[in-house]
């Protein structure tokens, strides 16, 4: 069930109301039941994994607690890391692990033959086992109790409106509210709607309608020119940006709609000075996860030079993989830790490391600095293979080649893009649901009534699936 | 909640309502009309039909479809309207249309035309469980949302949050696959084969064999589309065809026309000579069942099941209701023959 369907428009607002409507003791039951089906209208067989991962997680949480010492601790979270990162690998990096050993067996001239499997990767697996492994990681740690309540833990796993995308929540902050007793406010209602009607628009309006354009690019680049290329390459961009910022928005605010307060997991990236400001303001949660679960335990940057090195391109290694299991996310990665690490580098040299002031000019030029480099990145993160991307960067920079067919951008589109830039410039370090909140009643009408116009007149309506769900 | 909280609540819902009446107003006057060319473009159909036509014709591509080597390659309904010289005889023929695309079309025609006589395909593999899930089915029902009875705005909000059957490809194939396991098959007597899978396996791998003895591939193959075509026993209660179709009947009751189902032939000649005798049993069955069906709710069916031999079939290597000039020339005749309960006086035999 998508967001941006029918079917959740629906699901949704039934689902609130029947939250308030019954008793608090049974409020958990109804979301579990919800968040269930919810996974299940995708493809109900899967749910057995989530079920799965949370029984596992539950009882290793329940015994790590039981015992004083972490070395007797250690089984029951390495039972736990085997379980979820075992279903991660088998249903999402297994066919890159045997693809890619069946041809190095091949270049070696022997013939392996590892057979491929023809499982479905089940929508969400990397958000709920990294939500659910940071329980485990933190009981061990003892930095969290362990829950006893089975119920309220196979909620934290499966609670709907953050389970397939995200944002990764940590127990700490999100069990307590799933636990807490809350009423329908007026300001829980108005935010949460503002957030699902601009969430919305972002994802319906801008990213479905350059998706096509971005979708023709990248399935024949040889028939464009480099100036289309440029474009499509600019409008991918915009694209991945709007599509993930506005599942998240909507998912931040289905929430919100029930009390709940989840993360942010934006905060206009595009406006960041640099790449590692970048990261602080793209998929914070996941950013987040990994800063807590594996850039800390290697040592973060309290360590030598070298190792420092390691441990942020281990981090970005793992981040592009985390993505997806092919070696254009790979690189990625590793091309993000490099400039990273030259940013560093640079900064330190030249001094540039001043703190520049929000709009004044050195932010802009570092702003677009980032922003540049952060677009040509995603060339790798689009393709199909590291030989197109390649490809594209070739042709884009063959300025004067002209291609057979050229790309043709509607009008609409532009505006959409200048509306939508022009609202991530205003909502710099805010949030729309309280910008809008303090605007004047008719202005605040009159964005609704634009918000609402285009998702309904100018929705791309072509069946674009939003992007993170398929890692 | 107190009375603040109930004006408060009170103002947005009134200012909501009133948005969204704007927004219904500026989208009609400024919006829709292109969106309807855009996604609906099937609704030209309908607005090119003359107000003052007497008789329309719903068609898929049987209507139009025609050999290379055919003298005459007109449509069956030029045909038809060459019996009825003073009428004003019109189709809509949209290839691979069924019968909810027709209910939708027929539910535009303006109140008022003066259409008094609607003839509609009645294709019977259009029954089957590979045309119910057909792979064609998503673009075809995202082209009907914005035809729905409700305001614009409303059928635009349902296209942009896709209120209609979206599957994938492989999504329709399951359903169809399954269907061919879930729908016994049911013979007075005793057939080796309880669905359509098995006897489709069985088939495949048993084989035509030829005068030689050796398997001939691509009749094989030939039998086992029609088993998959015609292999099943329409069920009123659930065949979403049977509700259409019974839409349409509701539809022209209530707005006066003579209703009459052309049922298309099929290839009964090559069914018998590839598969036999059973399943030549299942295609009688349901023609039995839709003739007798349709005709207790006073609609005339015009049965051309079996009347066009099989060298008038234009494709052979599959299973299509595609004709030759006399094939479309028979079923013409007997559809215009069929008219002659309401335009006796106008029926000029013109010797097909």
């Amino acid at each position: 069930m998508l967001f941006n369907t029918i079917d959740f428009a629906i699901f949704l607002p039934v689902a609130v109301i029947c939250y308030y409507l019954i008793p608090f003791k049974f409020r958990w039951i109804l979301l579990l039941s919800a968040s269930y089906y919810f996974y299940m209208s995708w493809k109900a067989e899967y749910i057995v994994l989530i079920i799965l991962s949370t029984l596992v997680d539950y009882f290793s949480g329940i015994m790590m607690a039981k015992v004083p010492d972490r070395r007797s601790r250690l089984p029951w979270l390495i039972l736990s890391l085997v379980t979820n990162l075992g279903l991660l690998f088998t249903f999402k990096y297994f066919n890159f692990a045997t693809e890619n050993l069946n041809l190095l067996f091949h270049r070696i001239g022997l013939s392996a033959g590892i057979p491929i499997s023809h499982l479905l990767l089940p929508v969400g697996i990397s958000f709920y086992t990294f939500q659910t492994l940071s329980y485990s990681i933190d009981v061990y740690f003892g930095k969290q109790e362990a829950e006893k309540h089975l119920g309220y833990f196979a909620l934290y796993v499966s609670f709907f409106p953050q389970l397939v995308a995200g944002p990764i929540e940590r127990y700490s902050r999100l069990a307590p509210q799933l636990r807490e007793k809350h009423s329908l406010t007026s300001d829980n209602l108005a935010n949460g709607l503002r957030l699902i009607l601009y969430g919305l628009f972002i994802k319906m309006v801008i990213a479905d309608n350059v998706s096509g354009i971005v979708d023709q690019v990248y399935a024949n680049p040889e028939h464009f020119g480099s100036i289309d290329i440029l474009k499509g390459v600019l409008l991918y961009s915009f694209q991945i940006y709007s599509d993930f910022y506005g599942y998240s928005t909507i998912a931040i605010g289905s929430a919100l709609l029930m009390g709940v307060r989840i993360m942010d997991n934006f905060k206009t990236p595009y406006l960041a000075k640099n790449i590692s400001e970048f990261w602080q303001r793209w998929h914070i949660s996941l950013s987040t996860w990994f800063r807590d679960y594996l850039y800390f335990p290697l040592g973060g940057n309290r360590v030598s030079k070298q190792r420092w090195v390691f441990n942020i391109m281990i981090v970005f290694l793992v981040s592009g993989l985390w993505h997806g299991a092919s070696w254009t996310f790979l690189i990625w990665g590793v091309l993000f830790g490099v400039l990273y690490i030259l940013e560093r580098v640079v900064n330190s040299a030249f001094n540039l490391q001043k703190v520049y002031s929000s709009w004044s000019a050195g932010h802009i030029l570092l702003a677009i600095k980032t922003f540049i480099l952060v677009t040509l990145l995603w060339v790798f993160f689009r393709s199909q293979g590291a030989d197109q991307a390649i490809r594209i960067f070739r042709l884009m920079l063959s300025p004067g080649v002209a291609g057979s067919q050229s790309l043709v951008i509607p009008l609409s589109t532009w505006i959409f893009l200048l509306t939508f830039i022009s609202s991530d410039l205003v909502l710099y370090n805010k949030r729309f649901d309280t910008w809008i909140g303090g605007m004047p009643y008719l202005f605040r009408w009159l964005v609704y009534g634009v918000l609402l116009f285009g998702i309904i007149i100018f929705a791309g309506v072509e069946n674009f699936p939003f992007i993170y769900f398929q890692f | 909640m107190g009375r603040k909280g109930y004006t408060y609540l009170a103002v947005r819902i009134l200012s909501l309502a009133v948005l969204l009446l704007v927004m219904n107003l500026l989208y009609k006057q400024l919006f829709y009309e292109r969106d309807l060319q855009k996604y609906s473009p099937i609704i030209n159909l309908v607005r090119d039909v003359p107000l003052d036509a007497n008789i329309i014709y719903m068609g898929e591509s049987s209507n139009n479809t025609a050999r290379q080597d055919d003298r005459d390659k007109r449509k069956i309904s030029d045909f038809i309207g060459d019996y009825y010289p003073g009428l004003d005889l019109y189709d809509l023929t949209k290839p691979a249309a069924h019968a909810e695309i027709f209910k939708v079309l027929l539910e535009h025609m303006p109140r008022e035309s003066e259409v008094k006589t609607v003839i509609v395909t009645l294709t019977l593999r259009s029954f089957n469980a590979q045309w119910i899930h057909s792979t064609l089915e998503t673009s075809l029902q995202k082209s009907l949302v914005l035809l729905r009875p409700y305001p614009p705005l409303v059928d635009r909000f349902l296209l942009s949050f896709k209120a209609y059957d979206i599957k994938t490809d492989v999504e329709r194939e399951k359903e169809f696959m399954s269907q061919w396991v879930q729908d016994q098959l049911k013979f007075p007597y005793e057939f080796q084969f309880k669905d359509v899978k098995k006897w489709d396996h069985w088939m495949a791998y048993t084989g035509i064999r030829d005068s030689s003895g050796e398997i001939d591939q691509a009749r094989t193959e030939l039998a086992c589309h029609y088993i998959k075509a015609y292999g099943f026993q329409i069920d009123t209660l659930t065949n979403p065809r049977i509700k259409d179709f019974n839409g349409i009947v509701d539809l022209a009751r209530e707005r006066g026309w003579n209703l009459v189902f052309n049922l298309m032939a099929e290839n009964t000649e090559k069914a018998g000579q590839l598969v036999g005798d059973d399943l030549l049993y299942l295609m009688n069955q349901n023609r039995e069942l839709l003739l007798d069906y349709y005709r207790s709710k006073g609609v005339v069916v015009v049965d051309n099941l079996s009347v066009v031999e099989d060298q008038q079939f234009i494709d052979q290597d599959w299973t299509t209701e595609h004709y030759g000039e006399k094939g479309r020339k028979i079923i013409a005749k007997n559809v215009a023959r069929a008219l002659r309960a309401w335009y006796g006086d106008e029926y000029v035999d013109v010797g097909y």
